[in-house]
């Protein structure tokens, strides 16, 4: 738990990549092997979807170990970017992902700029409050959508050089889902053996040595806080187009708490952690669910159990695990 | 003539304010320890005030007295599930857990009270009190009232008998304060149920002013955010400077701004206030 983890494969990185390539070519043939019907495309890339939003927080709980309540914000910031600009200005899905990934910056960038001298669970409580205001004025702002949100967003396009992609049903947004989970998990792994990475683990573990070391832990935790945020945008980004809705439920505490169990029941600081916890929650959800207030039982019961009885999430019951 | 009418509105509202969080500023002043189910908590509250008045038939008061009881009991529950992540001071974990438990009362009163609005029945609530151009009800004369004589009380209990220096005693160090024989483990629970059993009480007297839905509790809370932290955490006086100021404040900005954006307001006062003075206001 104390040491940084060294990843095992970082000392090949040829063997690294190969398997990588394995694992994305698997993952893209995926919902095939499960039938290739339309509910396996769109559970698949659901899934995609909500684990790269948990990885927006999964940076700062389990690298800075603080709890940022306000990643919904993002999450929503996302979703009505996208949303706003393709539906009023007909702009193409990088315009509308590169806008999501500035506002998201700034959105945190002030947030984290305003508590830089705070303790921290005031940083937990200003982020879970600005989401809260975040619900508000997109609920009563009827110009980005008000209360009925915004309906029949058009289908994501990505013009490649030549041709253009058009993500119109679930098995095209799935190319799409699966890259940007990929892309993030390679962030993720960078992440974690960057300075940074490294810098705020110590801030974590040590906060003594760090002091030591020159490092600021209020500056370590804005980066952190700032670089988290258009992960979770991203992700609201493209569940905005595979919705084709967005409405001030994307600032529902469901997010939230699906965001923060999914990462802590595998267990913090495990890089494919929060995609397994997604898998587990969404398919819990999809096809054993027992209706929507009951799985609010279940979802709040195993995030607060699992931190209660095992701080170390499931993968603290198999300690061989941990060695990967 | 408005003016005045909006001070009392401010009045009426931040007496509400600092009576729902004063068990936030014991948690965590006295004990600083954190609770992020706590505008799940003020929704069971008005819930089971609810309940017991219209399914059981219960008085007012015994209904308040039910709902203390029951909220105290949960209480207990949750800081005994919570115990060793108290002990061990892990506000991160704790805040999460929380939030998780939260979320379970969330569901589960939708579960048993229904996801339709309700009114809590108050004869107090329509009892309009006029006065010449000003009026308000009795209900707010009674929210008002039971929260100055609250803090008194609380005021007085933390700083004037010994209890109150036990428990902050066991805030600055459980470790310690058990080697000289205080049981801490006591002491958080009786503060977690304290907690529990003020936003209990808080509820069932600001609940009867506005409908209620099992999925407020989200929102509800923010301004017990905002009057701790503009009281200076844990302050009690200051909760209670900061609940009235509070109140003048958003009666003041949704009269003369926009009603709609009321917690925004909130919110950026906040801001401005974390950025001026990132301790709080009152803080020495």
């Amino acid at each position: 738990m104390s040491a940084i983890e060294q990843n095992h494969a970082s000392s090949a990185p040829i063997l690294r990549t190969a398997i990588f390539v394995a694992l994305a070519a698997i993952g893209f043939f995926l919902p095939k092997l499960l039938g290739g019907t339309s509910v396996a495309y769109s559970t698949l890339t659901t899934i995609a979807i909500f684990a790269v939003m948990c990885y927006g927080i999964d940076i700062v709980l389990s690298y800075l170990g603080e709890v940022s309540l306000g990643h919904t914000l993002f999450w929503a910031i996302g979703g009505y970017t996208a949303a706003n600009l393709s539906v009023k200005y007909g702009l193409n899905g990088w315009s509308t992902a590169l806008a999501t990934i500035a506002l998201c910056i700034v959105a945190a960038g002030f947030l984290g700029a305003v508590t830089l001298r705070t303790r921290e669970f005031v940083f937990s409580l200003v982020t879970y409050a600005a989401a809260v205001v975040g619900y508000e004025i997109a609920f009563n702002w009827d110009a980005i959508g008000g209360s009925d949100g915004i309906v029949g967003i058009s289908a994501l396009k990505l013009p490649l050089g030549i041709a253009t992609f058009s993500g119109a049903t679930q098995e095209d947004l799935w190319p799409v889902a699966l890259t940007l989970l990929l892309l993030t998990l390679i962030f993720i792994a960078r992440f974690r053996r960057s300075k940074l990475g490294t810098a705020a683990l110590m801030v974590q573990m040590n906060p003594a040595l760090a002091a030591s070391l020159g490092i600021d832990p209020r500056k370590i935790r804005l980066a952190v806080f700032v670089l988290s945020a258009p992960i979770t945008g991203l992700a609201g980004w493209l569940y905005a187009y595979q919705r084709a809705y967005v409405g001030p439920d994307m600032f529902e505490t469901y997010f939230l708490v699906l965001m923060l169990t999914a990462v802590v029941l595998i267990g913090r600081r495990i890089l494919i952690g929060p995609l397994i916890g997604t898998a587990i929650l969404i398919a819990q959800q999809n096809l054993f669910s027992l209706g929507g207030d009951w799985n609010k039982i279940v979802l709040g019961s195993v995030l607060a159990l699992v931190l209660i009885f095992w701080p170390a999430g499931l993968a603290g019951l198999f300690p061989q695990l941990r060695q990967k | 003539m408005n003016i005045a009418q909006q001070i009392v509105n401010g009045l009426v509202l931040g007496s509400g304010y600092a009576c729902v969080a004063l068990g936030w500023t014991i948690l965590l002043g006295v004990a600083r320890l954190v609770n992020f189910a706590h505008g799940q908590l003020y929704m069971l509250g008005a819930f089971v005030t609810w309940y017991a008045m219209t399914k059981a038939g219960l008085p007012y008061p015994l209904a308040i007295l039910a709902s203390i009881i029951a909220l105290g009991i949960l209480g207990a529950l949750m800081q005994t599930a919570m115990m060793r992540l108290v002990m061990t001071q892990n506000l991160t974990s704790l805040m999460i857990v929380t939030l998780g438990f939260g979320y379970v009362l969330q569901g589960g009163s939708a579960l048993i009270f229904g996801g339709n609005p309700q009114t809590l029945p108050g004869t107090l609530a329509r009892a309009k009190v006029d006065l010449g151009s000003l009026w308000f009800t009795w209900q707010d004369v009674l929210v008002f009232v039971a929260t100055l004589l609250l803090y008194g009380a609380v005021w007085l209990f933390t700083q004037k008998t010994r209890f109150g220096s036990v428990i902050r005693a066991v805030a600055e160090d459980p470790k310690l304060a058990e080697l000289f024989g205080i049981n801490a483990k006591l002491v958080y629970l009786f503060v977690f149920i304290f907690e529990c059993a003020a936003v209990a009480l808080g509820a069932a007297l600001v609940a009867p002013r506005s409908p209620i839905l099992t999925s407020m509790g989200f929102n509800e809370v923010i301004m017990t955010f905002v009057v701790v932290v503009l009281g200076g955490i844990g302050s009690i006086s200051g909760a209670l400077v900061a609940g009235l100021g509070l109140g003048l404040f958003i009666a003041f900005f949704g009269a003369f701004v926009a009603q709609a954006y009321t917690t925004a307001a909130a919110f950026a006062l906040l801001l401005i206030l974390l950025v001026i003075r990132p301790a709080g206001l009152a803080t020495k």
